[in-house]
C-alpha cells in the first residue's frame, strides 16, 4: 500500500495500475474501492491534499483555504455570480457535505429512459441494490435524537403546522455527536466521509494514492486510454512539483467532478461536442428566521431535516442549514452599526433553505488558463419556483412560532413581521437579487444511448473508447431533486462493477 | 493594500456598545495571514473592493471625497448603500470585503464568547505527506 503526496521538481513518478481513478470525491472512492474488491490494482489520482480528522481547520477561513476548490471563488458565469461549492481534498466533497443518504427516486430513472433513451431496466434495480450495500457499509442512520438541535426541531414543527410531509434525515453518520461542524469536516470522525473508509481499504488492498496531484490529461493508444499524467502541486504554496504517470493496464476511471471531469476530457483529445454540455444544478438560498428563544443553529446536526413533499411540483427541496458565525456575520446585509445590531440576534436565527429543482442547463467551459468556467443562469420558470421555495421557508418559520422572518433578497426589507410575509410573493424574479449557491451539480459528461447527444453510455463508458469511464455526478444528464451523493455512488458502483466484468 | 482592506472592514464592523468591532481582533495579523494564503485571484477581489471602497462615495452620497476623508457616520451610509447599491456589479465587488471581514470577525474568540461559542481550535493546516 503506498500514498504518494507531493513530489517536489525532479524525477517524474512512474506508476502502474491496473485501473486509475482520477478523482476521489463520492464517484472516484466507490469506483475505486469496488475495483479493489474485484481483485484489480487501482491507483487514485487526486488533485487535493489527504487530510484527516486531526488535519481538519475549525474555521471558515481555514476550511475555505484547505478544502475548498480555488477558496471557494468558482461562480458560476451569467445574469448572477453564483458561488459553486466543491470540495478539494482526498474525500472530495465528502469531507465537507452533510454525508445526506437520499435513495435515487423512481421517476429519475424513467427520465432517463425517456429523454436520453438509458435502459430503465437494467440500471435502476442494480443501482438501488448497491444502495443497499453502501446503506450498510457506511452506516446510514437517521439524525438521533440527541444530535437534531433546536433548528431541526423548529423546522419539523413548522412543517408539522403547516401539514406537509417532512422526515429527519438519514445520512452517512455512525453516532453523531452534533457538533455542528459538518461542514469543516467531522473532527469527531463520525461522518463517514470517504478519506475515512474506502480510500484506506484501497490500499489495504494494495492500491496507491497520489494526492496534490491534479491530472492533466488521459493518453490513448487508438481508443484505448492507457495512462494518466499530470504534475504535483502543492497545496499550501501552489508549487509545481514533479511529474508523473500512472500508466493502466486495464482502464480509467474519470470522477474529477462536473467541473473538472469534462475539461479533462477535452484537454486528452476526446473531441465529443457534447463534452461540458448539460450542466444543471441545485441552486440554494435561505431564509433565516428570527425567534424569541436561543436556537444556537450550530448545535446538533447542522442538516438534520429535509421535506421533499413540493419536490415534483412545484420542484423544491427544503433542508436546514447551519452556517458558523464567522460565515453568517458576512453574509447578513448591512454594514456598521446597524449590521452590528443585527449580528446580536445570532444565537435566535434559524437559517432553513429551499434548493430548486432548476430545469435551467448551462456548460462547462475552459478559461484561458484551463480553469472551468460554469456559464448558467436561471430562467424564468426556474426563478418562479425559487421564488415559491422562498415563500413557503417564511412560512415554516412564521408557523414554527418566528417572530420575524429574514427574507435575504435585494430589494426586500431586512426583516419582515409574520403578517408581512406575503410580500415575498413579489419578490424579484432576478437572479442578481438572491445570494444563492450552487452545491448539487450535475451533467457536462451526460449519460445516453446516442453520441450525438451524450459523452457516455448507460454504463458511464465514453462513446467510442473501450475502457474509459465517468463515475461522477457530470454522467448524470438530469436535475434529481434529492441530494445526489447516493446516486452518485450507486451509479460508480455499478459501473464499475461492469467495467470489471467486461474486463 | 492591507490598509486599505483594513479601513473598509472597520468601517463595516465597528465596536458598539453590544459587541466588539473587528478593530479589536487582530485584523492587520489575519490580513497578512490571508494575504499570503488566498488564491491569487481571491486577494485581487479583495484589493479591488477595498478600492472601490474608498474611492466610491461620489456615487453612494454625491460627496467627491475618498471614504477615508468622511466622518463615521456618512462611512457607515457610504458602506450601506454601497453594499444596496442598484448596481449589481457594484455590490457584488464589496461583498467578499464583508465576506472576509465576518471570516476574522466571527473566529474571534472574545466575539465568539459573547454568544457563548467555544473559541476555535487553531487551524493546523497540516495533511499526510507520507
Amino acid at each position: 500500500m503506498t500514498h504518494i503526496a507531493f513530489q517536489p521538481a525532479g524525477p517524474s513518478v512512474e506508476v502502474e495500475a491496473d485501473y486509475v481513478v482520477v478523482g476521489s470525491g463520492a464517484g472516484g472512492a466507490t469506483a475505486a474501492v469496488t475495483l479493489a474488491r474485484g481483485g484489480a490494482r487501482v491507483v487514485i489520482v487526486e488533485a487535493g491534499p489527504w487530510r484527516d480528522p486531526d488535519d481538519y481547520p475549525s474555521s471558515v477561513y481555514g476550511a475555505m483555504r484547505d478544502m475548498l476548490e480555488s477558496w471557494g471563488s468558482t461562480f458560476t458565469r451569467g445574469r448572477a455570480f453564483w458561488p459553486l461549492v466543491q470540495g478539494s481534498l482526498v474525500g472530495g466533497s465528502t469531507v465537507i457535505n452533510s454525508a445526506i443518504c437520499v435513495r435515487t427516486p423512481g421517476d429519475v430513472f424513467e427520465r432517463w429512459q425517456r429523454e436520453m433513451g438509458v435502459p430503465q431496466s437494467s440500471l435502476a434495480d442494480a443501482v438501488w441494490g448497491a444502495q443497499d450495500e453502501l446503506e450498510r457499509e457506511l452506516s446510514s442512520e437517521e439524525v438521533p435524537p440527541a444530535a437534531r438541535g433546536r433548528s431541526n426541531l423548529l423546522a419539523k414543527r413548522g412543517a408539522d403546522a403547516l401539514g406537509f410531509d417532512s422526515h429527519f434525515m438519514h445520512r452517512y453518520v455512525k453516532g453523531c455527536r452534533g457538533d455542528g461542524q459538518c461542514l469543516q469536516g467531522c473532527k469527531a470522525d463520525k461522518k463517514q466521509s470517504l478519506n475515512r473508509n474506502f480510500i484506506p481499504e484501497v490500499l489495504t488492498r494494495g492500491g496507491s494514492v497520489l494526492s496534490c496531484a491534479p491530472a492533466t490529461r488521459i493518453v490513448f493508444e487508438g481508443q484505448r486510454a492507457v495512462a494518466v499524467t499530470g504534475r504535483f502541486k502543492h497545496p499550501q504554496t501552489r508549487q509545481n512539483g514533479a511529474t508523473f504517470s500512472v500508466r493502466a493496464r486495464k482502464g480509467v476511471v474519470v470522477a474529477a467532478s462536473v467541473t473538472h471531469s469534462p475539461l479533462l476530457l477535452q484537454r486528452s483529445g476526446v473531441r465529443n461536442p457534447m463534452v461540458g454540455k448539460g450542466f444543471r444544478a441545485h441552486p440554494g438560498a435561505p431564509v433565516f428566521g428570527c425567534y424569541d428563544e436561543a436556537v444556537d443553529m450550530n448545535t446538533g446536526a447542522t442538516q438534520g431535516w429535509a421535506s421533499m413533499a413540493y419536490r415534483d411540483k412545484p420542484g423544491f427541496k427544503l433542508e436546514t442549514l447551519a452556517l458558523p458565525l464567522d460565515m453568517l456575520s458576512g453574509r447578513l446585509s448591512g454594514a456598521g452599526d446597524l449590521l452590528m445590531e443585527r449580528l446580536t440576534e445570532f444565537r435566535h436565527i434559524a437559517m432553513w433553505v429551499q434548493a430548486c429543482r432548476a430545469e435551467s442547463v448551462g456548460e462547462v467551459r475552459s478559461t484561458a488558463t484551463g480553469k472551468p468556467a460554469v456559464h448558467y443562469t436561471l430562467h424564468r420558470e426556474d426563478m418562479l419556483r425559487f421564488r415559491e421555495g422562498m415563500y413557503l421557508v417564511a412560512k415554516m418559520h412564521v408557523a414554527a412560532g418566528a417572530r420575524a422572518v429574514l427574507p435575504s433578497i435585494f430589494g426586500m426589507p431586512y426583516k419582515l413581521a409574520p403578517d408581512e410575509i406575503d410580500q415575498l410573493k413579489d419578490a424579484s424574479l432576478d437572479p442578481r437579487a438572491y445570494v444563492s449557491i450552487l452545491s448539487h451539480l450535475f451533467g457536462g459528461c451526460m449519460m445516453g444511448q446516442d453520441p450525438a447527444r451524450s459523452v457516455c453510455d448507460g454504463n458511464g463508458r465514453v462513446h467510442g473508447y473501450a475502457n474509459l469511464l465517468v463515475a461522477d455526478a457530470s454522467a448524470i444528464p438530469s436535475n434529481l431533486g434529492v441530494n445526489p451523493q447516493h446516486t452518485i455512488m450507486g451509479l460508480a458502483r455499478v459501473w464499475s462493477q461492469r467495467m470489471l466484468e467486461a474486463a | 493594500m492591507i490598509w486599505l482592506i483594513a479601513f473598509a472592514m472597520r468601517a463595516m464592523m465597528p465596536r458598539t456598545a453590544q459587541l466588539p468591532g473587528i478593530a479589536d481582533t487582530d485584523l492587520n495579523g489575519f490580513l497578512r495571514r490571508m494575504r499570503q494564503d488566498a488564491e491569487p485571484l481571491y486577494w485581487v477581489g479583495l484589493v479591488a473592493g477595498a478600492v472601490l471602497f474608498a474611492l466610491t462615495p461620489l456615487l453612494t452620497l454625491g460627496i467627491p471625497l475618498p471614504a477615508f476623508c468622511l466622518p463615521k457616520k456618512l462611512l457607515e451610509k457610504h458602506a450601506n448603500k454601497l453594499l444596496s447599491h442598484p448596481s449589481y456589479m457594484l455590490r457584488q465587488s464589496v461583498f467578499l470585503v464583508r465576506l472576509s471581514a465576518g471570516m476574522c470577525w466571527g473566529a474571534d474568540p472574545a466575539v465568539r464568547a459573547r454568544f457563548a461559542l467555544s473559541p476555535y481550535a487553531p487551524d493546523p493546516g497540516s495533511f499526510r505527506t507520507s
